[in-house]
């Protein structure tokens, strides 16, 4: 079953061609992977699903509905959500408030003005907030302020956000940037948990191979716009192609 | 779960709330020309609601504005206009005109979703001239540059005639205001501010519109400084076109400053510490400085609040109430210092 169905993306920066007929299905309940040198347009696909930018041609379908026409913050609406690849989040609010902003569409306006009305919806929130931040091994720091917190943690904080939209897909834009070993293995972990137990498509652009090839059910390699290769982890690691791009010509010979 | 997120420590709100109300009777006992002080503290909590306002648009939501001084004189204006021209009672003009600034507000909103940072401060402060020129344009009802009489403010069929009842209804606005603001930004709405300020990117992607909501923020801000505008012309009882110069709507961003931008607190601090030191403690070191420099003096507080501005910035950046926020943590840790630690 399709989720998310992209066809023939085409997306030129002033001459410069960032997608050139990119064309890809992701099926429902499945990591899939995109890969390839800086500057291939990863995260431009990411930014054409999210609408924050606007490719000339081709078509996004996600579920039926039509990702070109919706505004960025209708995406979540539709059910995806993403994280970014440099921190976006905000430092001098606590743990749970900046997991709370993405419950932001659940929450009626209510609270400002009577605390009592929407007591019972808040606190729903709140709870859901702290199982997230359980479900990703961060509980008990929920009252701390993000400013001091450890990079790791803040990663962490991003994805719980956007998995308290409650989405049928995450888009995550390098989620393993910048972590050390340990914590590269315990995103790993999260996504494959994120797949298995809460059942929701994830869309993963990252750059550690090793995270790629182990969590992957399908990958997509990426240069300059065009799809070299698609296809399970151990045929994208043998594809020729894909070797001479990420390692030259030598190696493969 | 109860217990788990509470908002703020509530047991001081009282006691804090006893102490505004008693502290004339206080003053009255203390001074024989406690009237004098009574204005002045009249007029910062005038500008306590306007400030608070404006803390929630550049604070909060991050964007800049040096035009709430012709906010303030939309709001003042507005309801003279209303009350005495229109006949309206004070009660509803109480009401009708903060939406009125509120509208203006997001007249001003509505480029400020393309413009950012230093280019809205400098369009806001276009607004503010403009603001001052129409003012003197509809003479007709204004009064133009010659200024406009007001009447005495009259709430449920008490007249409010003097500072001493002044304060009263000043400070229970003020004190509605801030309970007001805070729960603003305690809730969804915050948050939503916050998160516009420090990620637009975050907001989209959690789905918050922001265009909304930047205007949603300037009509907020609208409103509280129409409210500070009505109580400001029936207090004052005079209004004229140089009560809102272009200079007033900085002292609002050195008051915020001062305070501790972002903190609504701060914003409450910043304004107690400006109006006092402006009127109390300017005049009594004022005849020895001015042997040394010439200055004339309205340059002489131009010249401290600017000083006290660049001090604040370089040693202070989190304002008056981020160094409350240090004192309370030194003396919770106190045999430990932790002079280090927050710096």
């Amino acid at each position: 079953m399709d989720n998310l169905k992209i066809q023939n993306l085409h997306m030129n920066f002033s001459g410069v061609k960032a997608l050139d007929d990119v064309s890809f299905k992701v099926q429902k309940g499945e990591v899939f992977s995109l890969i390839g040198p800086n500057g291939s347009g990863k995260s431009t696909l990411f930014n054409c699903i999210n609408g924050f930018c606007i490719p000339q041609q081709g078509s996004i379908k996600f579920e039926n509905v039509d990702l070109l026409k919706i505004k960025p913050h209708e995406t979540v609406k539709h059910g995806i959500s993403r994280t970014f690849q440099n921190l976006q989040n905000v430092p001098y609010m606590t743990l749970l408030d900046n997991v709370l902003l993405g419950a932001h569409r659940r929450l009626s306006m209510t609270d400002t003005f009577n605390r009592w009305i929407s007591q019972k919806e808040r606190e729903r929130e709140e709870a859901m907030a702290l199982e997230v931040l359980d479900f990703l091994g961060i509980a008990n720091f929920e009252k701390k302020y993000l400013s001091g917190q450890p990079y790791g943690i803040q990663k962490l904080v991003e994805i719980a956000r956007a998995l308290i939209c409650k989405p049928k897909m995450i888009l995550m834009d390098e989620p393993a940037a910048g972590m050390n070993d340990q914590e590269t293995l315990e995103i790993a972990k999260i996504i494959s948990e994120i797949r298995d137990i809460l059942g929701i498509t994830v869309l993963v652009v990252e750059h550690d191979m090793n995270l790629v090839m182990s969590i992957s059910d399908r990958i997509c390699v990426l240069d300059s716009g065009k799809i070299l290769a698609m296809g399970k982890p151990v045929e994208v690691k043998n594809h020729p192609e894909v070797i001479k791009v990420f390692l030259g010509d030598e190696a493969h010979a | 779960m109860k217990g788990r997120y509470d908002d703020e420590n509530l047991k001081w709100i009282p006691i804090l709330i006893i102490a505004v109300y008693l502290s004339p009777f206080l003053l009255k006992s203390a001074t024989f020309s406690y009237k004098y002080y009574l204005y002045i503290l009249n007029m910062a909590g005038i500008y306590m609601i306007l400030t608070v306002g404006l803390d929630l648009l550049s604070g909060f939501t991050g964007l800049m504005s040096l035009g709430h001084a012709a906010f303030l004189a939309i709001g003042a204006y507005t309801s003279a206009i209303l009350v005495d021209q229109a006949g309206l009672p004070f009660e509803l003009s109480l009401i009708i005109t903060p939406v009125i600034v509120g509208l203006c507000g997001l007249m001003i909103g509505f480029p400020a979703l393309r413009i950012e940072g230093m280019y809205l401060g400098l369009t806001t402060m276009g607004f503010g001239f403009i603001v001052k020129r129409l003012i003197i344009a509809f003479r007709d009802w204004t009064g133009g540059s010659a200024g406009l009489q007001v009447s005495k403010a009259t709430l449920f069929g008490f007249t409010i005639s003097n500072d001493w009842n002044n304060y009263f209804m000043i400070y229970t606005f003020a004190i509605i205001a801030i309970i007001v603001a805070r729960r603003i930004v305690k809730s969804k709405l915050g948050r939503v501010f916050m998160a516009i300020r420090d990620s637009e990117q975050a907001a989209q992607a959690s789905g918050i519109n922001i265009a909304k909501y930047k205007m949603l923020s300037f009509f907020i801000s609208g409103m509280f400084a129409g409210f500070a505008g009505v109580l400001f012309a029936h207090t004052n009882h005079f209004i004229s076109t140089d009560h809102f110069d272009i200079l007033l709507s900085v002292y609002f961003i050195v008051m915020v400053l001062v305070g501790g931008v972002g903190s609504i607190y701060g914003a409450v601090l910043g304004t107690l510490f400006i109006v006092l030191m402006e009127n109390m403690f300017i005049p009594l070191f004022k005849d020895t400085l001015t042997q040394y420099m010439h200055l004339e003096a309205g340059d002489f507080q131009a010249f401290i609040f600017g000083l006290i501005m660049l001090l604040f910035i370089i040693f202070q950046p989190m304002g008056l109430y981020g160094m409350w926020l240090k004192m309370r943590i030194y003396w919770k840790l106190f045999p430990f210092n932790p002079r280090k630690r927050f710096t």
